[in-house]
């Protein structure tokens, strides 16, 4: 466990920007040897804390102290210097360069103007070595998976020697086995004396791995908790303020009748081999799986959006998805994985990201104005909140945003299935619940839904039977009125049933 | 925050219940094309007296407008974080094609149609090179003006085409009503109705959505590649319609036409504001770049400034004006 000598103590932050006070007096105080927790809704000023520590912002008002010193960076490059170290949820690697060009990046050891190339992949290897990351060095990081990326950026972290390392939602990318992994990391880097911030929505994960947590709220720190007294009912409490409706599993009558979609078999060689998917109208059918085990593929392979030999039915005609615009004619919805790459045009406005999937049939004109018109319900209905239709989207928050991913389908109308692709991943408590309410009530009106998620809990609580897929392969399904969740993740883990 | 001039002229007039500090902002960019345009237009009666002449006006629009109309249809490409590079080929081709097919007995609009048909035809190569082959359409483009340049030229040999026109299609080209070019009429008239094509369709719409994120677009169920595809196919018909009209007022096709014409196209889109990565911008930009431009050119003329001093001149403010949007941006973003 940590000493209690302080690392880093942040006290009465204050940030500013035009019409909105993002932090209104934060205190945050991190131990020499900690994993200190930061929570809170989005929102709530996680990342502007965070950016104000590496060096990104300045803050209007407040004083931080690391190790006793005063410390006021006027970059990130100072933060650096002084030993903060940031790795954000879309790690700052340079895809086409080696690892361990990345890891030394404008640090390289030299000979005058030559790069000392053995050098600097001896010193690369030794920070690799120091995660327990046994890939070569001079690999180029767009072949790494994921998990060998996040390695890569902690020990890029490393190289620079820092004291407190902050980690923005690891998790969000990484499967189970690969973030037990970064967790030994986490913890030898703490039984160095080393502080780490880590950020998580996972309630599993901050239980697990830290020792304290802050909680934020509307930029304010709502508290100070010592995890191994703590329940997390209490940090959620903590974080959302008053209390809100959780999501819990409700007492749906399963649904009944005739298949809406149903899936003989997907194949995409080498990749994935799916057979006997069931949707009924009504239905939620959750798809479990470690990463890669396929999840994405299969709902892209419906979507027409990659080559893929399908065999199903869509109430019983044949479906033969050839793009994701003949999809959508037959009546299919994605919300795919990244609502900012995939999803959103973020440069447009709400309501003409909204309206964009709509706008395909008559009237053919005046589609600004038609767009406001026909969207309006939709955004209403899914409590968007925004400044008014024409804010742009990138603008708003990540919940807000995925709602109007939601919006565009529900406004274009006929959606007999609909896909949905990770639609919780950087959502808050509130917005998850909220969107998985939406969902719901989509399935009410006799949508088909498959739902693909890497948070096995939102599955169990939100959809009537759940399917797990383990490399390419559906191997189980579950209700999970019935199975035990135990169950069902020692499936999704080892691939068979226990 | 938008940098578009044309964007923003639209948005202001169509978007009255929009946040008040992006009309605000909006105004601030719009006007800023359309101040610099205006002020530029008092130094030049300033500095010489002939400028506000109605004989100079109307060269002025009978100049511009042929790039006006080559960078109109640029805009679109753009738009769709495209670019066009075989302009300046596909018009000299469309000018000989026009003059070859009259030459050879054909009736004039038979003759208009089929030479920007052609036009069309070559766009729509390259522009579904690009979309359905994922090829840059820098390179396809540029592979085009290259191929379509030398076919030009192996059309006559390199000799310009004599078209023999009639009096009325040369009046095209060259005629004027009152004391405006008819030229610059068609010019105007491409403009407000590749706007309303923009601003007021589907299609346009589609435009914005693929230019913004042509992933999300695809995923949204939109034919990306169609219409990318067509917006390659306007250019080049617009392209070959600029080429006519330019046979029209020579009344011969010349094969070394148009050199060039592409930069002169993509500075006017860049000036007028349209974001060159897509998305963001408009035609109402292009034109008011077009005219600013060329004002510029026609005042160098009037001051016996010599060509060369007048490259540098147009550079420069190219510069200016890019460095001042991007500062707008900027204070748009923050507040």
């Amino acid at each position: 466990m940590s000493d209690t000598t302080e690392r880093l103590h942040m006290s009465g932050i204050v940030k500013r920007f035009p019409g909105t006070v993002a932090l209104d007096g934060v205190d945050l105080s991190v131990r020499a040897g900690e994993v200190h927790c930061l929570l809170g809704e989005n929102g709530a000023g996680k990342s502007t804390l965070m950016k104000i520590l590496a060096g990104s912002y300045q803050p209007d008002e407040g004083t931080i102290l690391l190790d006793g010193e005063p410390y006021r960076p006027a970059t990130p490059h100072a933060g650096l210097a002084a030993g903060i170290a940031v790795i954000y949820q879309e790690l700052d690697l340079l895809p086409d360069l080696t690892v361990a060009q990345n890891l030394l990046l404008g640090r390289a050891p030299r000979l005058g103007p030559f790069v000392r190339r053995a050098r600097r992949a001896g010193l690369a290897r030794e920070a690799l070595d120091r995660v327990g990351a046994n890939f070569p060095v001079t690999t180029p990081v767009r072949e790494l998976p994921i998990a060998a990326r996040q390695l890569t950026a902690i020990a890029k972290a490393l190289t620079a020697d820092a004291r407190v390392i902050v980690m923005d939602e690891p998790s969000a990318t990484l499967g189970e086995s690969e973030l037990a992994r970064v967790f030994e990391v986490i913890r030898s880097l703490t039984a160095e004396g080393r502080s780490v911030i880590f950020i998580s929505h996972r309630m599993e994960e901050v239980m697990e791995i830290g020792h304290r947590a802050t909680v934020l709220r509307d930029g304010r720190t709502a508290g100070v908790f010592d995890l191994s007294s703590t329940g997390p009912g209490e940090l959620v409490a903590a974080m959302i303020g008053e209390a809100k409706e959780l999501v819990r599993p409700t007492a749906h009558p399963a649904p009944e009748g005739e298949p809406r979609l149903s899936v003989e078999r997907v194949h995409v060689p080498g990749l994935l081999d799916v057979r006997g998917i069931e949707v009924r109208p009504g239905e939620i059918v959750g798809l479990a799986g470690l990463g890669g085990a396929g999840r994405t593929t299969l709902l892209r392979a419906l979507f027409g959006d990659i080559k893929a030999q399908v065999t199903a039915r869509l109430d019983g005609v044949p479906l033969r998805p050839g793009s994701p615009a003949a999809a959508v004619r037959a009546g299919l919805a994605l919300v795919p994985e990244s609502r900012k790459e995939q999803g959103l045009m973020l440069g447009l406005s709400v309501s003409r990201n909204a309206a964009i999937a709509a706008l395909g049939r008559p009237p053919w004109l005046m589609p600004g104005r038609t767009g406001r018109r026909i969207t309006a319900d939709a955004l209403t209905a899914l409590g968007v909140k925004s400044a008014g239709p024409g804010q742009l989207v990138g603008q708003l928050s990540g919940g807000n945003q995925q709602k109007v991913v939601l919006a565009k389908w529900i406004t274009r109308g006929r959606i007999r299935v609909l896909l949905l692709d990770e639609p919780t991943r950087g959502l808050d408590v509130g917005a998850k619940a909220d969107l998985y309410r939406q969902v719901r009530h989509l399935a009410g009106q006799g949508v088909a839904v498959l739902l693909a998620s890497s948070e096995l809990n939102e599955l169990t609580a939100n959809a009537d039977r759940i399917q797990v897929l383990y490399e390419g392969r559906n191997v189980a399904g579950f209700d999970p009125r019935v199975s035990p969740e135990s169950v069902i993740a020692h499936t999704v883990i080892t691939g068979a049933t226990p | 925050m938008t940098t578009s001039i044309g964007s923003a002229m639209t948005a202001a007039v169509k978007e009255a219940g929009g946040g008040r500090s992006r009309r605000g902002t909006d105004l601030i960019v719009k006007s800023n094309l359309l101040l610099v345009f205006l002020a530029l237009c008092v130094v030049a009666s300033l500095l010489a007296p002939q400028f506000l002449t109605g004989r100079n006006i109307a060269n002025l629009l009978q100049q511009s407008a042929l790039t006006g109309i080559v960078a109109i249809g640029m805009t679109m490409v753009v738009l769709t974080a495209g670019i066009d590079l075989s302009v300046g080929s596909v018009a000299a081709f469309g000018g000989m094609t026009v003059a070859l097919l009259m030459g050879s007995g054909m009736p004039v609009l038979p003759a208009i149609a089929i030479s920007i048909a052609v036009g069309a035809v070559f766009g729509a190569i390259m522009g579904g090179l690009s979309a359905y082959l994922g090829l840059p359409s820098f390179m396809t483009t540029l592979a085009g003006l290259t191929a379509i340049r030398g076919l030009t030229y192996l059309l006559t040999d390199g000799k310009p085409a004599d078209g023999g026109g009639s009096e009325a299609f040369q009046l095209l080209g060259g005629g004027f009503i009152g004391y405006v070019p008819i030229v610059g009429i068609v010019f105007v008239a491409i403009t407000i109705l590749a706007a309303l094509v923009l601003r007021g369709t589907t299609f346009g719409e589609y435009v914005y959505a693929v230019g913004s994120n042509k992933e999300a677009a695809r995923l949204s169920g939109l034919p990306v590649r169609a219409v990318i595809t067509t917006v390659f196919a306007v250019s080049g018909a617009l392209a070959a319609l600029a080429g006519v009209l330019l046979t029209s007022r020579l009344t011969v096709g010349q094969p070394t036409a148009f050199s060039g014409l592409e930069l002169d196209a993509i500075a006017a889109v860049v000036l007028g504001g349209t974001n060159l990565f897509g998305g963001r911008g408009g035609v109402f930009g292009t034109f008011v770049a077009v005219l600013l431009l060329s004002v510029l050119r026609n005042l160098c003329n009037l001051l016996g400034l010599g060509s060369f001093f007048q490259m540098v001149v147009t550079g420069l403010i190219l510069l200016v004006a890019l460095i001042l949007n991007m500062l707008i941006e900027r204070r748009g973003a923050r507040a």
